[in-house]
């Protein structure tokens, strides 16, 4: 026989029990183990079962191998070298050891030259491994060139160990002559064409996850608005909607715990919002606080309504919101139709969102709540300190002016009636200065000289948007723990301007009797909790005292 | 006509109650202060029967204004305010009477009536039980600083009136020796001088049998023989 048509042969026999082992690779990709299984975080337990797997694919590259002259051309060095480049080296030792061992086991010429070298291939992949790992490269664990390339060095250096170890050498060479060309490039394009299996099946692993992903962000997003307008008595219908087209299952049914509350899709014709729950299914997930899943094969969902009802399997989540369980939500399939498992985990991830939704919203209106209502306290704490020195001062300047009595009383009516009147939450600068004028007006009557106002308004932004009752409780304050405590005069300056993107006012007063913690802490408090729940917390109240010579509160607003 | 004392730091209430007096007739107004320390000076200088006091007013309350004043130049004392009578009550009863802001002529008549009785009797001012003093307001400029106690080494008194020693400054007080001799726990050692016991370094006996103390900070102040006996026993010598 020619040498060199015997070496074609032998390229095409290697490939043909090549082929049989990928058909085993492309098995392996399909197991549940390979899922979990990523090249960029193998973990201990992963290690093992790799070592099995490769040992395994190495010994069969062995059995089905072709005898040549008392020796065997192989593909044993495809499990040996990719064990290496997937693990690392000493993955890549073990099953070249396990598998060089084997060999050996099985006798010839080449059985120790064989071991030694299969071995050394299962390092060499390990090295390649390292290489890249340490270059930060791992993307290229799994190319085919890598494999290609690390391969066909690999099978180079087993012909030179088989060169340099088996004896009698005229045999190794005259063995290595047939061999040599056909096992290098079986082998070389058997480790490319297995790498690229494993790695088209985690892309299509990848992309369906992204898919899923993808769905459970545009559901959140979509429901986002829906939750928090006190579900689920509100915006069941729009929430069974989005679930129905986003999961394209068959239909889709929210209920409470007594009744439906949204059904949309197959089978709306009787299953209708507002009906009692008969479905044991759904039931049974409200009084077990379980999931409940009919799959449509083992266990089948039968519609209590209707016989002629399409509808075939049904997966029932509990929406637990806290610990307390306020509905469930329904996905159907019908029953020529199989229950995707994609959309039972979906069906889950949902009513988790759903949970944490409402559970926010809720968060949300409590904390709205309660700054509502210390901002009641506060209001109804100031006033009948105010009045009764307002009245004071009004019943005392009654006796000389008339004329300035009169419009005292004008400005505590205008006062007054602005505090009642504010039950929206933002108002304008202009607003809240003309509420303060009211205010600052009967107290300069009060303090008379010892009070000097200054303002220094600039006139552009008297619409800009802030909290109500922002600026009266820190003017009260500049005042009544300013002011009032001191024996030279006082002054209190205000003024509003523009510095870049923001607005800052300024409250200011020559007291300078600001102390941390005390009495003037509430009402700001409030006005800062506000403004940073309004607009961020990069915006706010901030003060500055210099003891006896000056307190400064600066209030930092988005223009 | 009864002599009396506005103490208010609103103009405004000075104003109302002065003329709600002069309706009267038996009230003569003889001064209106905006300040706790005005006030103190103002009776010092006016010695009035009665004083009209304000409850709120800056750095110094009336309470607190009350524990500065002289034992022999207290007047009976009627409080104004204008919400927190409950403090009054817990106060003293001792107290003349108190009225409440906007203060109605019914109400104030009342009163008057009360005091004149008291007046006739030529009953003494009340000893009124307060509180001691624990900062001392000293006018440094046109404002106020309130001095701890345990900052003042000794108190002096002369010409430039009452003056107030720490260790490297001295103030002026409108608070007579007397009355921190009596509310601020300082001990006397001579006719024009008060020490803070615990701010004495060395006492140094004299030849003429008077003595000679050395505070923390080396101030010298003198001990008249008259008081020395009291300081021997303060100090247990």
């Amino acid at each position: 026989m020619d040498l060199l048509t015997f070496s074609l042969d032998n390229i095409f026999l290697l490939l043909q029990q090549m082929s049989v082992f990928l058909v085993i690779a492309y098995l392996f990709t399909k197991t549940p183990a390979f899922r979990s299984f990523r090249v960029e975080s193998l973990a201990e337990r992963h290690m093992l079962s790799l070592y099995l797997i490769f040992s395994v694919f190495s010994i069969l590259g062995t059995y089905f191998g072709l005898p040549i002259q008392d020796a065997i051309a192989n593909t044993r060095a495809i499990g040996a070298v990719l064990a290496g480049l997937v693990g690392g080296p000493k993955l890549g030792l073990a099953v070249g050891f396990t598998a060089g061992l084997h060999r050996y086991t099985l006798g010839g010429f080449t059985a120790f030259s064989c071991g030694v070298s299969t071995t050394a291939e299962g390092l060499i992949g390990g090295l390649v491994h390292l290489y890249l790992v340490r270059n930060h490269r791992q993307t290229l664990l799994l190319s085919p060139q890598v494999a290609f390339f690390t391969t066909f060095c690999s099978e180079i250096t087993q012909m030179m160990i088989i060169l340099g170890l088996a004896r009698p050498f005229s045999e190794a060479l005259a063995l290595v002559e047939v061999i040599a060309l056909p096992m290098i490039l079986a082998n070389s394009a058997g480790a490319a064409i297995f790498v690229s299996i494993i790695r088209d099946q985690q892309r299509t692993y990848d992309e369906l996850s992204v898919l899923f992903s993808a769905k459970a962000m545009r559901i959140a997003e979509r429901t986002l608005t829906i939750l928090g307008k006190g579900f689920p008595e509100h915006g069941a219908e729009e929430l069974a909607q989005i679930v129905h087209e986003e999961t394209g299952v068959g239909a889709v049914a929210i209920t409470d715990r007594e009744k439906v509350l949204a059904f949309t899709g197959i089978g709306a014709d009787h299953h209708r919002a507002g009906q009692m729950l008969t479905s044991p299914h759904i039931i049974k997930s409200i009084e077990e606080n379980r999931i409940v899943y009919a799959d449509g094969i083992k266990r089948s969902w039968k519609c209590a309504l209707s016989t002629d009802c399409p509808l075939g399997s049904a997966l029932s989540i509990p929406i637990r919101v806290d610990s307390d369980l306020i509905g469930t939500i329904n996905l159907f399939e019908t029953k020529d139709t199989i229950f995707l498992g994609l959309n039972k985990t979906l069906g889950e991830g949902i009513a988790n969102l759903i949970s944490d939704q409402i559970l926010h919203a809720r968060y949300n209106e409590q904390k709205n709540l309660l700054v509502q209502s210390e901002l009641k306290l506060v209001q109804a704490q100031i006033n009948p300190h105010f009045l009764f020195n307002a009245l004071n001062t009004i019943i005392a300047v009654i006796r000389k002016d008339s004329h300035q009595a009169r419009e005292l009383l004008l400005h505590l009516s205008n006062f007054f009636r602005k505090n009642l009147k504010r039950t929206t939450d933002i108002s304008t600068l202009a607003e809240e200065l003309d509420h303060v004028q009211s205010y600052l007006k009967i107290e300069k009557a009060r303090f008379g000289d010892q009070l000097t106002l200054e303002m220094d308004i600039d006139n552009n932004l008297l619409a800009l948007r802030l909290p109500v009752f922002s600026l009266q409780p820190l003017i009260e304050n500049a005042i009544k723990h300013g002011i009032s405590q001191m024996f030279a005069p006082g002054i209190v300056r205000i003024s509003a301007h523009r510095h870049d993107a923001n607005v800052v006012i300024k409250i200011e007063d020559n007291g300078g009797n600001y102390q941390e913690g005390g009495p003037i802490g509430l009402g700001m408090n409030i006005v800062e909790k506000r403004i940073k729940s309004l607009y961020g917390e990069t915006y706010g109240v901030e003060v500055t005292c210099e003891p006896q010579v000056r307190t400064l509160i600066s209030i930092t607003l988005p223009y | 006509m009864i002599r009396a004392l506005i103490v208010d730091d609103e103009p405004h209430a000075r104003e109302e109650l002065e003329a709600l007096l002069a309706e009267t007739g038996v009230i003569e107004v003889v001064g209106s202060s905006a300040n706790a320390l005005e006030g103190i000076k103002a009776i010092n200088t006016l010695r009035p029967e009665v004083l009209f006091l304000d409850i709120h007013m800056p750095m110094i309350n009336g309470f607190e204004m009350l524990a500065m004043v002289n034992q022999e130049v207290m007047p009976h004392v009627v409080f104004t305010t204008a919400y927190d009578e409950y403090s009054l009550k817990a106060f003293e009863e001792k107290t003349l009477d108190y009225l409440l802001k906007p203060v109605e002529p019914e109400r104030l008549t009342k009163t008057i009536g009360k005091l004149q009785e008291l007046l006739r009797s030529s009953s003494p001012a009340p000893a009124y039980k307060v509180d001691l003093i624990r900062r001392i307001p000293c006018l440094v400029g046109q404002r106020v600083r309130l001095i701890c106690l345990r900052d003042v080494e000794y108190i002096s008194s002369g010409v430039a009136g009452t003056q107030v020693h720490t260790a490297d400054e001295h103030f002026y007080t409108e608070i007579t020796l007397k009355a921190l001799e009596e509310r601020a726990g300082l001990h006397r050692c001579h006719k024009q001088y008060l020490v803070n016991v615990e701010c004495i370094q060395e006492i140094v006996f004299l030849t003429n049998g008077a003595a000679e103390i050395l505070t923390l900070s080396n101030h010298k102040i003198p001990v008249s023989r008259r008081y020395l006996k009291n300081l021997k026993q303060k100090l247990l010598l």
